[in-house]
């Protein structure tokens, strides 16, 4: 009767496997499991399992029992309750590491230097009923096993089941640096609001957060030594982050295998510094803003002041001495020449030093660089230090790439490692609208949104060649708060933030067909374990996997 | 020393960045700063106060004790702390109808035809130490007044003040009677809770009409009395459904709060999921390439042409419509596809049998759905494309909602039909988040760039319209389609932007003192009803840094 019509009806529903980040090595049966009511993960094979251990052992007891998602396909899994009732049941999974040395806690493993740590793992579940396996050469390798086996499961009438026993995976990450950055100083964000969005990254084995803590508009960091910054620059008493607060979160993130690399923005980006030393800051709230700096308020540390330096390399080596990380920003992006051109102070002192602009910033930088290097942390910071000023840097900083994923190739090219930050990809702000005041037609400056589709479709080593693709550390999504707080945090990082954590950890080339189901599955999952997640399409089209391609 | 170049900016007083919103269309204030009395109390001097009536009084008086919002300034109110100690105090408000009629309960009042409803009040906060008083001629204009009150009050150190007593509001009446707001419950579903609260929100700047969008092609949540099936089908689950208990609870609510309820049932279009239980009344269900069939996946449309169809679709109308107070109910009419229509083998049989073209077959059913709702003594409300795209015969006093783009309100208004402005140019809360289809790494929202509240707020409502024309419009709304939304995002996507047009619909053209109301002086305010929002539970986003919030102009783009 249709005769010109192509009836979907039927659209063949693959399950829609699960797992986010897709493992490496990813095989996978076709046989239904469910988990045992007795079910449990045994840590026989780790001597002196530490805490963090145990802990992560029982958030993922916990998650087992507590999901209850069940499958996104249009029945949620009703056609399958036969053969789940029938099928072998899954009494125990068992961890081991596979070498003879020391066991260490996830947390020590979590801060190792970016380049040397062990997260890969090997998991198998037969598909017979009997014990899951999962092996790893670190705790920290465990844990990224135990979050995998967390996500295999779905619920259906009380059953946790999976239809695709036996799994054999083999897994270990393509890029060792996967993080997400968090602006808290436009807008504050509660210490509670942060840890729900380290467990969600845990999720996503994203183990970096890049603390964007202070800017010019507010300081919340209580820094040792330093406290009357937060005192007269937080926005108020207790929208702050006391040592004690940054402990908490460092713990809490480590122990989900999360290193927190901090960043102290300067010379730019500080203007909230004058509320307590307004000697050290140039231009301070200075009028049109936008001859000052890139957003109001103006203000810039007086870089060429041997006091300002003095100053300021105390203070990021008190503040880094927060953190047990061996990373440091010191930020470095939009510097402003006007602002010191016209800054009296900082002109008196260029002529009484016989320097240029450019040489005072290198002197500044070397002194803050070398504070972190006095305590054994390494610098990392924007792309503008090596690509717009001529700073001497040390060979072993790293470099965010974010005004232009066509600026990698030309950083990499300086021969420094680097971390893929792209605003024309994972700026999850973007598409926003203009947020500045009296601007009626203004637009994001980034516009427009960046999809999980655009960032997951980058390509890390584009246009560079094969020595320089080993600069590439790995890559993230940010989040500046100029439009976000606790609000609407969820939903506007995720799961957007999940393509780039797959993309570093899968390693590109992804299909975003294929991968869309199991965004929506991750995302789902999410809703569960009470991170607020966007929708990305129609709970119709969620369940169809396909059904709502451009193409479909 | 940078005073040659630089003017540094020290204080910054703003001016009148009274709280209110939308801002009344007559205000007078001080500056005085004025307590509110331990003692406060609201005094219903009505005989026989309806209940919603009494229930809207405690929730300002809770509002009053509960919100604890601090005035938007550096400093937040501490330096007022020292002043209020011998500052006057506020006893009361005493709230009473300026006749002598019967009151009516709210909700009663909020569901009178469009244009008929009684929404003004006056308002008086003195400072010489007696009650403030608030007269209307009808339980909806005091409620909006009770509204009004709400928003005078700060918290600095648990003291309850105004700083700027006294307040004198007369006659505060709506610019357009609909004020209105659109939610998508059918892309993605919404429970119960997250509507009322919704409803609250709308409620404290003055909206007063719910559209309710609560059926698509993708799923149908709604519970229809004589057709569960269509629900049971075609809801997302079976807990992913508004019953008719949900439905009244809703209504009531709504009322009570000053909202109309306007739901719509979109037909021909966006009705595949009905194939679900009635697959004889839908064409070209599911069918691929969508792209071919529909603006979105999935294709599927009310066979027009059938007379079981437009028989079946006209009872299901009169089966939902019946049990809602509102006059007004829309029966959709968007994104009609043709190609649907031309491959469906008994679509063409019907319109061959009945010797009809298409568009004569749509006036057929569209007349026998609007006649399912005239009969009931209902107007009916349609979008656009039924006047504009189509040959149909409607009754004169149809709404038609402008979507597509806001250069064809005059379009629509040269064919002398009444006007919701709703432009997806101006008033979709959706555009700017990116492709939502799979498969398409470059794709745009279809409506790029995200819709700022400065932009909204610079609607002009008779844009390209002559001045007898300006009667047809009755207002408008900005409108939540929820692709790429859920309860998840519900607040931050929706709140504050939507309180532009309720502002725009409200107040006007002008500020109170003569002046066109203007995106510098609305931002200040804007803040203020967004933190306030989030006082009482409403997750708003945020429009800037918070510091930005706190120094009124600082941030505009040539400060």
């Amino acid at each position: 009767m249709l005769p010109f019509i192509a009836i979907s009806v039927l659209l063949a529903i693959t399950p829609a496997y699960a797992v986010w980040p897709i493992p490496r090595q990813y095989n996978v049966g076709s046989t239904p499991l469910r988990l045992s009511s007795s079910f449990s993960i045994k840590l026989s094979g780790v001597h002196n399992a530490p805490k963090d251990l145990l802990d992560a052992v029982a958030r993922t007891t916990a998650y087992l029992r507590t999901d209850k998602l069940q499958a996104l396909v249009p029945d949620r899994g009703a056609s399958s309750a036969k053969a789940i009732r029938s099928a072998k049941t899954l009494n125990s999974l068992s961890l081991s590491i596979s070498t003879n040395a020391k066991v260490r806690s996830i947390s020590d493993e979590a801060i190792e230097n970016i380049e040397s740590r062990v997260e890969g793992y090997t998991l198998t579940i037969p598909a017979d009923g009997s014990g899951a396996i999962l092996k790893a050469n670190s705790t920290l390798g465990l844990f990224r096993g135990l979050t995998t086996f967390g996500q295999l499961w779905y619920d259906w009438d009380g059953t946790t089941y999976s239809l695709e026993a036996p799994f054999d995976i083999v897994d270990a990450p393509a890029y060792p640096y996967r993080g997400l950055m968090l602006d808290t100083a436009r807008n504050y964000f509660p210490v509670s609001d942060i840890k729900r969005t380290l467990d969600a990254m845990s999720w996503v084995k994203i183990n970096t957060l890049h603390w964007h803590v202070v800017d010019s508009q507010s300081f919340p960091l209580v820094v040792p030594g330093f406290q009357e910054l937060s005192s007269k620059g937080a926005y108020s008493a207790s929208s702050v982050y006391t040592p004690a607060d940054v402990k908490e979160i460092v713990q809490y993130a480590a122990a989900r295998g999360i290193d927190v690399m901090a960043e102290i923005d300067t010379p730019g980006h500080t203007s909230i510094i004058a509320k307590a030393h307004p000697e050290h800051i140039a231009c301070f709230e200075a009028s049109p803003w936008a001859q000052f700096a890139n957003e109001p308020p103006a203000g810039q540390l007086r870089l060429a002041s041997p006091d300002t330096t003095k100053f300021t390399s105390a203070l990021i080596k008190s503040a880094a001495s927060l953190f047990p990380s061996k990373l440091f920003s010191t930020g470095g992006d939009e510097l402003n020449a006007n602002c010191y051109a016209k800054d009296a102070a900082t002109q008196k002192d260029l002529a009484s030093q016989g320097k240029t602009l450019e040489q005072a910033l290198d002197t500044f930088t070397q002194a803050t660089h070398g504070a972190l290097k006095e305590i054994g942390k390494r610098a990392v910071v924007w792309e503008e230090m090596v690509l717009e000023h001529q700073v001497k840097l040390a060979n072993d900083t790293l470099i965010l790439v974010w005004i232009s994923s066509d600026h990698v190739q030309a950083v990499a090219e300086k021969g420094f490692k680097l971390i893929h930050a792209a605003s024309d990809f994972f700026y999850l702000d973007c598409g926003g609208g203009g947020w500045v005041g009296q601007n009626v037609l203004g637009n994001s400056w980034c516009d427009p949104f960046k999809t999980w589709q655009k960032a997951y479709s980058f390509n890390p080593v584009a246009n560079l060649t094969a020595e320089q693709s080993a600069l590439v550390l790995g890559g993230q999504h940010l989040l500046w708060t100029e439009q976000s707080s606790p609000h609407n945090m969820d939903p506007v990082i995720w799961p957007r933030a999940a393509s780039s954590a797959e993309l570093f950890w899968s390693g590109p080339g992804g299909d975003v067909g294929k991968a869309l189901p199991r965004l929506h599955d991750v995302s789902f999952r999410f809703n569960q374990r009470g991170v607020k997640t966007i929708a990305l399409q129609p709970l119709w089209c969620a369940l169809r996997a396909g059904a709502c391609d451009l193409d479909a | 020393m940078l005073g040659a170049f630089i003017a540094l900016i020290v204080t910054f007083v703003p001016l009148g960045a009274n709280a209110l919103w939308p801002i009344p269309r007559s205000l007078q204030t001080g500056t005085t700063l004025l307590k509110l009395a331990s003692s406060f109390d609201i005094k219903i001097s009505v005989t026989n106060p309806p209940q919603d009536l009494v229930d809207a009084v405690s929730r300002t008086k809770g509002f009053i004790q509960n919100d604890k919002l601090q005035r938007l300034v550096v400093g937040r109110g501490a330096n007022d702390s020292a002043a209020l100690g011998s500052a006057p105090t506020l006893p009361g408000l005493t709230i009473s109808l300026l006749n002598n009629n019967a009151p009516r309960a709210i909700a009663t009042e909020a569901v009178q035809a469009i244009g008929t409803r009684s929404e003004g009040y006056s308002l008086t906060v003195p400072t010489d130490g007696t009650s403030a008083i608030l007269t209307a001629n009808s339980t909806l204009g005091l409620f909006r007044g009770l509204t009004t009150f709400e928003q005078l009050w700060y918290d600095s150190a648990g003291v309850t003040y105004s700083y700027q007593a006294p307040v004198k509001i007369v006659n505060d009446i709506p610019a357009f009677p609909y004020r209105g707001f659109m939610l998508d419950t059918a892309r993605n579903f919404f429970p119960v809770a997250d509507i009322k609260r919704t409803l609250d929100a709308m409620s404290w700047v003055k909206i007063n009409t719910f559209h309710w969008h609560i059926v698509d092609s993708q799923s149908f949540p709604l519970d229809v009395p004589g057709f569960p099936e269509i629900a049971s089908k075609g809801a997302y689950s079976s807990t992913e459904i508004y019953s008719p208990a949900n439905i009244q609870d809703i209504v009531s609510y709504a009322a009570a709060r000053g909202v109309d309820v306007m739901m719509e049932i979109d037909t021909p279009g966006h009705t595949a999921i009905i194939a679900n239980s009635h697959p004889e009344h839908i064409a070209c269900n599911q069918a691929s390439p969508w792209t071919d069939f529909a603006n979105e996946p999935p294709a599927g449309q009310l066979r027009l042409a059938s007379a079981a169809t437009t028989n079946f679709t006209a009872s299901l109308i009169s089966a939902i419509a019946q049990a809602l107070p509102s006059k007004l109910f829309s029966t959709g009419g968007d994104e009609l596809n043709t190609n649907c229509y031309a491959k469906d083998s008994q679509t063409q049989a019907d319109l061959k049998s009945s010797g009809k073209t298409l568009e004569q077959a749509l006036s057929t059913f569209t007349q026998a759905t609007h006649k399912s709702l005239t009969d009931l003594g209902k107007t009916p409300v349609v979008w656009e494309e039924m006047v504009l795209e189509h040959t149909v015969t409607l009754p004169k006093d149809t709404v038609v909602m402008v979507w597509i783009s806001s250069q064809h309100a005059a379009s629509v208004a040269s064919k002398n039909f009444r006007i919701v402005h709703a432009p997806s140019n101006y008033f979709y809360l959706d555009c700017g988040a990116g492709e939502w289809l799979g498969n398409d790494p470059t794709g745009n929202s279809w409506c790029d760039p995200f819709k700022t509240w400065q932009k909204s707020y610079t609607f002009d409502p008779f844009a390209g319209l002559s001045t007898a024309q300006r009667s047809l419009v009755l207002g408008g709304q900005q409108l939540l389609w929820a692709e790429q939304s859920s309860p998840e995002n519900i607040d931050s996507i929706v709140w504050p932007r939507a309180a532009s047009s309720a502002e725009i619909f409200w107040t006007g053209a002008t500020l109170p003192d003569g002046t066109a109301r203007n995106v510098g002086s609305a931002l200040p305010r804007l803040h203020d009803i967004r933190y306030r929002m989030v006082r009482r539970g409403v997750r708003a986003i945020a429009l800037q840094p918070h510091w930005c919030a706190l120094r009124p102009g600082v941030c505009d783009l040539r400060a």
